[in-house]
């Protein structure tokens, strides 16, 4: 199997979709000769033209807007906004417009729009460019949210993204786009709403997405050292949500932690550990903990920001917790 | 400032307590010396009192195991905020809202007597346990609590009873699982420890004519004391162990230990269990005094008050079954003591006296000795010597 990077990954998702369809096609901020902010789109331009591969003002809002337009229009058309940050500027678009136009419409209507973002502490962006504002829109009915971890789940997940009819929220991991991992010969679309059990385990579940996947899965090797058996589970889709999967792994264990860089309050992790309690209820034997960032804008020096985001150890002191025995 | 109330050490070698109970609750006004709460150690349960006037601010450690030194609450004055100890404050995701709602200070004052894992009669026990308690009809009450803060996990549950094949009906009389608390763990220690020592055991019936005389006229001389064959007996081996300083002995691995006083233990059948408080320097004092400091010591002991200092030191123990009617028995060692003397009841039974047949109110004892301290002979000696002290008191003196 060939091993891409995260970032080549992504790249690869779109670089075959719009080799393979017309109707595929990119636009957004810098994206042309520039490949975009974070790179992703290095080398489109020259394989498919301007014309595919489109650099817009700086307007989150109209880029958004044009996209879901030709989306409308049966184009499946792919906008990249630059950090999740921008989110905001384009969230009228998004969840005024992409998100109702279907059931507006009763069903005549279908809007195969992928908004791609990324974001994420590690690099010290400060406040304005590192923000993980997943939950925002997974409170919203008619998006469907996507935030893998890996390069295989990331270019089988943006596929599957880009051939849904439905409005995407697609996200991506600025500090992930390094990292290296295997993927099929050939592109594997990931059903959406599908988890993936990255470790099995017997004492307790994290269930974990982004970046917090891999801190996770450290977390876990940790605890492994001393006798706490782990089990990683990365939601991938975090609407619609595989509850089944997450369900049955807590059942399994008896014990979960939910984490994520997002700070906690009112996090996506909130809402795992409410389907948790409610369907697990007799299975739990401890606390659901929860790990994510703390409740302030991030921080630009890196000791602040470190000290503001979870790591491994943040998870693995939520692991104790859960284990936690009076002698 | 608030004054941190922590967890004392009452004894050598205590590494750890049990809070049984608070005696006072969170904004109870509490004056200097009054007892705080509870505390069980391996050896007693005792009340320990406040060091320091003002209200009991708030509780860190409302029950259960804590390590000598730490900080189990606050007493100061009213309305004064205390934050929760360094070493108690578990590290916490930040946006978890710490809810600590101040309490109304119209709160039932008496605590609930609280049992482990439960307050205020709230059984605390995760959902999962409370479906398996459930489902194999197990009382949750009757389980102990080893999560955090005593709290009921699915294995103290599925620890209960027999494992394996889940009969569709326990009966409710099935066999009852009690903890085992301190003082329990600490006999069945001990106890094991002595059964690897040699031992060897000497038995003798003493004429308790003269004895029982003793008893009589040190009663009337005392009337504020029941003066009883215990305290007598507490003197006699008292003067015997200083006689036979080979008796009054430790062993001790690479030396043997002589004491300069008797300190006698008395084995007393407290409610929670054998406990053996001392008389110490039991040779310096009178029957008299023997007699009160025995009858504070067991009084004190069946109430579990007693302190750490009243168990420690002993270097012979006397254990007196005649009381329940018990011929002869035999003790195990009371460790590191090299030697107990069993006492059994005073039975009237026909002896020959110099050639007649005479009724006399005999007694049997039974010494039994760590042979690594002492030998045979030493010990036929001593018993030898407290017989004659008996049947003759006089000699004693």
């Amino acid at each position: 199997m060939p091993e891409l990077s995260y970032r080549e990954a992504v790249r690869d998702a779109i670089a075959t979709a719009m080799r393979e369809d017309q109707d595929v096609f990119i636009m957004g901020e810098d994206i042309a000769e520039m490949g975009g902010s974070m790179g992703v789109t290095h080398g489109l331009v020259d394989e498919f033209g301007h014309e595919r591969v489109r650099n817009t003002p700086i307007s989150e809002m109209a880029l958004a807007g044009a996209a879901i337009g030709a989306a409308l229009q049966g184009m499946r058309p792919i906008a990249e906004i630059m950090y999740e940050d921008f989110m905001t500027l384009a969230a009228e678009q998004v969840v005024n417009q992409a998100a109702k136009h279907r059931y507006m419409s009763g069903g005549q209507l279908k809007v195969p729009v992928v908004f791609r973002t990324q974001g994420g502490a590690g690099w010290s962006p400060g406040a304005q460019h590192a923000q993980q504002l997943e939950a925002w829109f997974v409170h919203i009915p008619g998006l469907k949210v996507v935030f893998p971890s890996t390069p295989e789940d990331v270019r089988g997940l943006l596929w599957s993204s880009i051939y849904d009819d439905n409005p995407v929220v697609f996200f991506e991991h600025r500090t992930l786009y390094g990292i290296k991992g295997s993927v099929p010969e050939k592109i594997e679309p990931i059903p959406i709403g599908k988890a993936r059990v990255h470790r099995e385990g017997e004492d307790v579940t994290v269930i974990a997405t982004g970046r917090l996947v891999h801190e996770s899965l450290k977390a876990a090797e940790e605890a492994e050292k001393e006798g706490i058996s782990v089990e990683v589970v990365d939601p991938r889709t975090l609407q619609p949500l595989d509850e089944e999967t997450l369900v049955a792994s807590v059942k399994k264990t008896n014990r979960a932690v939910v984490a994520h860089e997002a700070v906690t309050r009112m996090g996506f992790g909130a809402e795992v550990a409410s389907v948790l309690q409610y369907q697990a209820f007799d299975w739990l034997d401890a606390p659901i903990e929860r790990v994510g960032a703390r409740f302030t804008p991030l921080p630009f020096a890196p000791v602040m920001e470190a000290f503001v985001v979870p790591h491994a150890e943040t998870v693995l002191e939520a692991i104790h917790r859960t284990v936690d025995r009076q002698s | 400032m608030a004054t941190e109330v922590k967890l004392p050490r009452l004894g050598q070698g205590m590494e750890s307590g049990t809070i049984v109970k608070w005696l006072k609750s969170e904004g109870d006004p509490v004056e200097k010396g009054e007892a705080l709460y509870e505390l069980d150690t391996d050896k007693v349960t005792q009340e320990v009192e406040a060091e320091a006037s003002g209200v009991l601010l708030k509780i860190a450690v409302p029950e259960g195991e804590v390590e000598v030194g730490k900080t189990i609450g606050f007493i100061g004055s009213e309305g004064e905020a205390v934050s929760a100890p360094a070493d108690e404050a578990k590290p916490k995701a930040e946006e978890k809202p710490r809810e600590q709602a101040p309490k109304p200070v119209a709160e039932p004052a008496e605590p609930a007597p609280a049992t482990d894992g439960s307050t205020n009669g709230r059984i605390k026990a995760s959902p999962l346990a409370r479906r398996i308690a459930r489902e194999r009809g197990i009382e949750l009450s009757q389980v102990r609590g080893t999560g955090p803060d005593g709290r009921i996990v699915a294995v103290d549950v599925t620890s209960v009873g027999k494992p394996g094949e889940a009969e569709p009906e326990i009966r409710p009389a099935a066999v009852e699982s009690r903890p085992l608390s301190n003082v329990r763990k600490t006999i069945a220690r001990r106890l094991t420890q002595a059964w690897t020592v040699p031992a060897f055991q000497l038995t003798v019936n003493v004429d308790m004519t003269r004895a029982n005389e003793l008893v009589q006229g040190q009663r009337e001389l005392n009337p504020e004391v029941r003066i009883t064959v215990t305290d007598v007996l507490t003197k006699v081996c008292a003067q015997g162990l200083m006689r036979h300083r080979d008796m009054n002995v430790q062993y001790a691995d690479d030396a043997l230990l002589v004491f300069p006083s008797a300190d006698v233990g008395i084995a007393v059948a407290a409610p929670q269990g054998l406990v053996v408080p001392v008389v110490h320097g039991a040779e310096r004092l009178t029957i008299a005094q023997i007699a009160a400091v025995r009858a504070d010591l067991v009084g004190r002991a069946r109430d579990a008050k007693l302190r750490t200092g009243d168990l420690e030191g002993g270097t012979f123990t006397i254990s007196n079954l005649g009381m329940y009617d018990v011929d002869q028995f035999i003790a195990v060692l009371n460790p590191p003591q090299a030697s107990i003397l069993a006492v059994g009841s005073t039975r009237d039974q026909v002896v020959p006296v110099d050639g007649e047949l005479h009724v006399l109110p005999v007694m049997t004892m039974t010494l039994t000795c760590d042979h690594r301290a002492v030998d045979g002979a030493t010990g036929a000696e001593f018993l030898r010597t407290i017989t004659s002290f008996l049947e003759d008191p006089g000699l004693a003196l």
